[in-house]
């Protein structure tokens, strides 16, 4: 990266090209993006046997023959020669998601399904599923027995659902034989092991390989924090100093300090709305013990209708209070649309949120360079703060039973989900992919991208995240929980009228499934919750 | 008859205030596909009727030019979801007309099919999201799913009620003394459908047509549950305009609806004579 | 005289073949539409009607076809009777049809009156106030849902008439969402009545009202004796074709509110779409469309049986 090749901006955005588009009117990184190629790898390194080239630093996710994405080329050579591959492997892929393997990223480079189809003469056809409908149209193809797709993305804590179905094959045989090295403690998944089992796995089974990190995290303005008369005027009222909050109790002050309605500015913007809002509820209920507050006890009663879960709800409904009016009827367009207007002081998103938002070439948002990350409010609990966050919507994608050649799809995943490709792939600000893995933290390409302030919180926020429900009947203890929520924040139902409906819906599904099946899963579940506690102060 | 004057000072504040109210939602609609996007979020005093800086944009993004405000150009633009919903609408009011008019004709001159009054009622009667499931069952099986012709078969049958009564009132009405005359000339019952009737009722037919494609383009539940990767239609396409760079693309969601209230407003006004001699299934004459 | 009788015989067995070639071409004119009406009706009946009986869904792991192994004792149907969600839609889709179908007759049948003779800028007038039954619904829905935001027209123009700052949050208050929602269609289906109803008021004879007038009969009077009694077809029309539309809403409100905040919008159509959806109960879901179809199916035998008696007591 020499000063060379550094493009102002300004002359950037006037030559750019209609070839450069992208890469251009995204204006992340000028750094990479330079006309021609003189300085390009249009060769693969030493060493190496496949990889994207023509940019700088793209040795970074080229592989050798010793690598997961290596052996899965390899391997689908090897289909292909014995006659054995599909012509084409067909993805199911929520539209947002599907840019970053279709649009080529950084300039000079090829896309991610122009690299798979040049290296193993596969034709890749993804098919794009209406944002927010994977799970209907997966279930609908499973159900009818379509078999349109070859391969699914959907939400990872369906994974449980979507087993149970028989739609999806199990991918034990071909883990062992592939070897994608997910917990690789280098490279890989956060937490090793237990990472993969709490995304990859359902009852000690691979179904699923993971193709997104949506862990959710908390943004602040630094314009705003870092100004005196706002600091000083803050101080004065509350008696400690403006910064981003640690606990949720400064985050409410902090939120109603800066509601500011009449100026369009509103405190913290995190969800309440049906389908999204109740992840914001788990940050509150999760840290309410010391290191969890879990939502089972071992025995598989629900602990919600306890005080913590009353007084949890207390507050996502009071916290109302420095929200948009429509809060409820919110989801994230509209607080990504506030966000970049400028219209709020904090907010709690999906981790991409500063790479679409803080971006020079989004000329749509006021907010460029004034976007800071911190790690999620907790609470002080015998002398720890327990802080937790939550792993939501998060695409992880499973292999058809109905696919003819299961084994071509999972060399695919293997191939797509790895260390290397995946850093290049998410570091691409043309879709949703988020970083999950080791690699994709410290890759240079993905901070440009999601900027460096924000990788590091990214990566303590994952320490602290807590799995959403993931079992069988996922979907149905969802939907009771987000619907009382949601009563209760409209005034039809008191904080405790919700908690103990919800319960008691939580039980009839619970009954439905049957309690050892539940009790396994609820163990399993349990296990991947986090331990870190930060020291107060 | 002479009105009091004060009875048209009354007409006029009364047919002014619901004009006004009619247009309120339309014109926010055209004024919102005009707005760059940095007029979109306007809100409370900011808002604004009429567009500050008017511009196109709009509608060259969901062509699938990129503007620098919306930075990055659509995957899927909207000329195939506008296709979709043309092929599927148009050959569905096909069906619909064709097999509508038919059976028409057959039970107005031959009193056949004594039982589609009824079984046809019902089928409008009864909400088509309770038979979604065994539809798309069928569906599949049949490898109608994401096709557009799959679409335009279930509009065909879900608008059949309406293509068959319109035309059973027309025929009901048309006087029998011509086909008659042409019978005694030694045409077959047929010949006389085809080259006599049918020509002659050209208008009623065309109206008839019209008013179907309006039904078949207006649906949104249907082509929601049948398409999913090919042939989505513009209301279901309309759902996926949002972006994580500006959040719900207002204004390309406005212009996308611009152009889909186009056709049925052509439609509409080139039928309202005749819209309503057919909806009111020939209780007028009486 | 042979000949009068042979004459008469060739006739009538000229007039036999006539008969029997006409009602084959009955009968094959008719086919297509019968064949669509089964096409749709039969598998779709039969398998709702096996499904309802079990608690198939997708989530089993079966394919539809094993559905029975899963039989469960009419437990659908069951909790169906008791499930205080579904009750509610339906009291909620039935409390819809009880405020929008009354407005937008009475709305339409005003304007209808306005529109009875002839005054200046009455074609362009028509015209626009025709506007909103073209529209798509669901884009109608996507503009309702801008309007009713805090911050949006509605508000606005609220603020500008009030003079005070209106910032009502329409779609997050579950009254208020229900309002907006039936706003929403009386904007969009108003003209359809009014678009009726006038050319009932046209079709009314002329001679008669004159006829009253010279009697000394005021407007009032002419209005309730002549023309309303002479409209009772058309009204009739008009109200039964909004009750079957309306009782089946989905596209504009779904797009404004999913059937939310909670479930303070969700109708039958909602209800059974989340279900069919979110909940993948599909057994329960055809329970359900079993249910709606036998009630509606009677419900249309009881009004045609009225309908005809009433027709016969006049003749």
């Amino acid at each position: 990266m020499t000063k060379d090749h550094r493009v102002s901006r300004r002359t950037f955005l006037s030559t750019a090209g209609s070839g450069a588009l992208l890469a251009a009117t995204i204006g992340i990184a000028p750094q990479f993006i330079r006309p021609g190629r003189a300085f390009a790898a249009d060769a693969l390194a030493p060493g190496m046997i496949g990889g994207p080239t023509g940019f700088e630093g793209a040795e970074r996710y080229q592989y050798g023959p010793d690598t997961p994405e290596g052996r899965a080329i390899e391997a689908l050579k090897e289909l292909k020669g014995a006659g054995k591959a599909p012509d084409k492997i067909v993805l199911g892929l929520s539209d947002g998601s599907i840019g970053q393997l279709t649009q080529p990223f950084p300039a000079g480079a090829p896309s991610i399904k122009e690299l798979f189809e040049k290296e193993t003469g596969i034709a890749l056809d993804i098919v794009p599923m209406p944002n927010g409908q994977e799970f209907t149209k997966t279930m609908q193809d499973i159900s009818t027995n379509a078999g349109q797709f070859d391969i699914y993305a959907v939400e990872w804590n369906r994974l449980g659902d979507l087993a149970e179905t028989g739609g999806i094959v199990k991918m034990d045989d071909f883990v062992a034989a592939h070897k994608p090295e997910w917990d690789d403690p280098e490279r890989g998944y956060v937490n090793g092991a237990k990472g993969v089992s709490l995304l990859n796995q359902y009852r000690g089974s691979t179904y699923g390989v993971c193709l997104d990190g949506d862990f959710q995290t908390w943004n602040y303005r630094t314009d705003l924090f870092g100004d005196a008369n706002e600091k000083k005027a803050f101080a004065d009222k509350f008696g400690y100093e403006l910064a981003p909050p640690r606990t949720f109790k400064q985050l409410d002050e902090i939120s109603t300090f800066f509601f500011r309605p009449d100026q369009n500015m509103l405190g913290s913007t995190d969800l309440r709305t049906q389908g999204w809002g109740y992840t914001n509820w788990y940050q509150r209920f999760t840290s309410m013990a010391s290191p969890n507050q879990f939502l089972f006890a071992d025995d598989g009663t629900p602990l919600i209708t306890s005080d913590a879960g009353v007084a949890a709800t207390q507050e996502y409904i009071d916290s109302l209070k420095y929200k948009s009016p429509d809060a409820i009827s919110w989801s994230w367009p509209e607080q990504y649309g506030n966000f970049g207007q400028g219209g709020a002081a904090m907010t709690c998103a999906f981790s991409n949120l500063p790479k679409f938002l803080d971006n020079a070439g989004n000329t749509g948002s006021v907010i460029t360079g004034k976007v800071g990350s911190f790690l999620p409010p907790g609470r002080e609990i015998d002398g720890g703060l327990v802080r937790r966050t939550v792993l939501w919507f998060n695409l992880s994608a499973s292999i058809s039973a109905q696919s003819k050649n299961p084994e071509a799809a999972y060399l695919l995943l293997q191939w797509l989900g790895s260390s290397r490709i995946y850093s290049w792939m998410t570091a691409n600000p043309g879709g949703y992919f988020d970083p999950f893995q080791l690699s994709n933290f410290a890759d240079p390409l993905v901070r440009q991208t999601y900027h460096d302030y924000h990788m590091d919180v990214v990566r303590e926020s994952v320490a602290r995240t807590v799995p959403s429900i993931n079992f069988a009947g996922a979907t149905a203890f969802h939907s009771a929980l987000d619907e009382n929520l949601v009563a209760s924040l409209t005034g039809a139902k008191t904080a405790q009228q919700a908690m103990a409906d919800t319960a008691a819906s939580w039980k009839q599904t619970f009954d439905k499934i049957g309690s050892e099946k539940m009790l396994e899963a609820i163990k399993t579940n349990k296990a991947a919750w986090p331990t870190v506690v930060d020291p107060i102060g | 008859m002479r009105r009091p004057i004060a009875f048209e000072v009354f007409r006029y504040a009364a047919i002014a205030l619901a004009v006004a109210i009619t247009l309120v939602p339309i014109a926010w609609m055209t004024s919102m596909a005009f707005k760059p996007t940095a007029e979109w979020q306007a809100t409370g005093a900011n808002l604004t009727w009429w567009p500050k800086s008017p511009t196109l944009d709009n509608f060259r993004f969901i062509f699938g030019q990129s503007s620098t405000a919306l930075i990055v150009a659509l995957e899927r633009t909207a000329a195939k979801p506008i296709l979709s919903s043309l092929l599927s609408a148009g050959f569905g009011t096909l069906i619909a007309m064709g097999a509508g008019t038919a059976a028409a004709y057959g039970l107005s001159r031959f009193k056949a099919g004594g039982n589609l009054p009824l079984a046809l009622l019902q089928l409008r009667l009864f909400p088509p999201m309770a038979v979604m499931i065994p539809v798309m069952v069928m569906w599949t099986f049949l490898k109608l799913n994401d096709t557009w012709f799959g679409l335009a078969l279930i509009y065909g049958i879900v608008t059949l009620p309406f293509a068959f009564w319109l035309m059973k009132t027309f025929f009901d009405d048309f006087p029998r003394e011509i086909e008659e005359a042409a019978l005694v000339e030694g045409c077959s019952r047929f010949r006389v459908f085809l080259k006599v009737t049918l020509p002659m009722m050209a208008a009623p037919l065309a109206s008839s047509a019209l008013f179907v494609f309006i039904l078949n383009w207006s649906d949104y539940l249907i082509a929601l549950l049948l398409t999913n990767r090919e042939w989505a239609t513009i209301p279901v396409y309309m759902a996926s305009l949002s972006s994580s760079m500006t959040g719900q693309l207002y204004g390309a969601k406005a212009a996308l609806g611009l152009i889909a209230a186009v056709p049925p407003v052509i439609a509409g006004i080139a039928i309202q004579r005749h819209l309503v001699r057919g909806l009111t299934f020939g209780a007028l004459k009486q | 005289m042979t000949s009068f009788a042979e004459t008469e015989a060739t006739l009538a067995i000229a007039a036999d073949d006539a008969d029997r070639a006409d009602r084959r071409l009955g009968l094959y004119l008719t086919l297509p539409a019968q064949i669509l009406v089964l096409f749709i009706a039969v598998f779709p009946l039969l398998m709702q009607l096996y499904i309802s009986l079990t608690s198939w869904s997708p989530l089993s792991g079966r394919g539809w076809w094993d559905a029975w192994t899963l039989w469960n004792n009419f437990a659908n149907y069951l909790n169906l009777a008791v499930d205080a969600r579904w009750w509610s839609a339906l009291l909620r889709t039935l409390l819809v049809m009880a405020i929008c179908v009354p407005a937008e007759f009475l709305l339409g049948l005003a304007l209808a009156i306005l529109f009875m003779d002839n005054f200046r800028g009455k074609r362009v007038f028509y015209s626009i106030l025709l506007m909103p039954m073209m529209v798509v619904p669901a884009v109608a829905g996507y503009m309702f849902f801008m309007l009713f935001q805090s911050g949006g027209p509605v508000n606005n123009i609220a603020s500008a008439i009030s003079g005070h700052n209106v910032a009502i949050a329409w779609l997050s208050n579950p009254s208020l969402a229900f309002i907006a929602v039936a706003v929403a269609d009386i904007w969009q289906w108003t003209p359809l009545m009014f678009l009726i109803l006038l050319a009932g008021l046209l079709g009314v004879p002329d001679d008669q009202l004159k006829a009253a007038t010279l009697l000394g009969a005021n407007w009032w009077q002419r209005f309730v004796t002549i023309m309303l009694p002479r409209m009772r077809a058309i009204i009739v029309i008009a109200l039964a074709i909004r009750l079957i539309e309306n009782f089946k809403i989905f596209d504009t409100l779904y797009i404004m509110t999913a059937g939310g905040p909670g479930t303070a919008t969700e109708t039958i159509s909602v209800f059974i779409y989340k279900l069919t959806t979110n909940d993948l109960s599909w057994g329960y879901v055809a329970a359900i469309a079993l249910v709606v179809l036998i009630s509606l199916s009677v419900a249309l035998g009881i009004a045609i049986a009225r309908q005809t008696k009433r027709r016969e007591a006049a003749s």
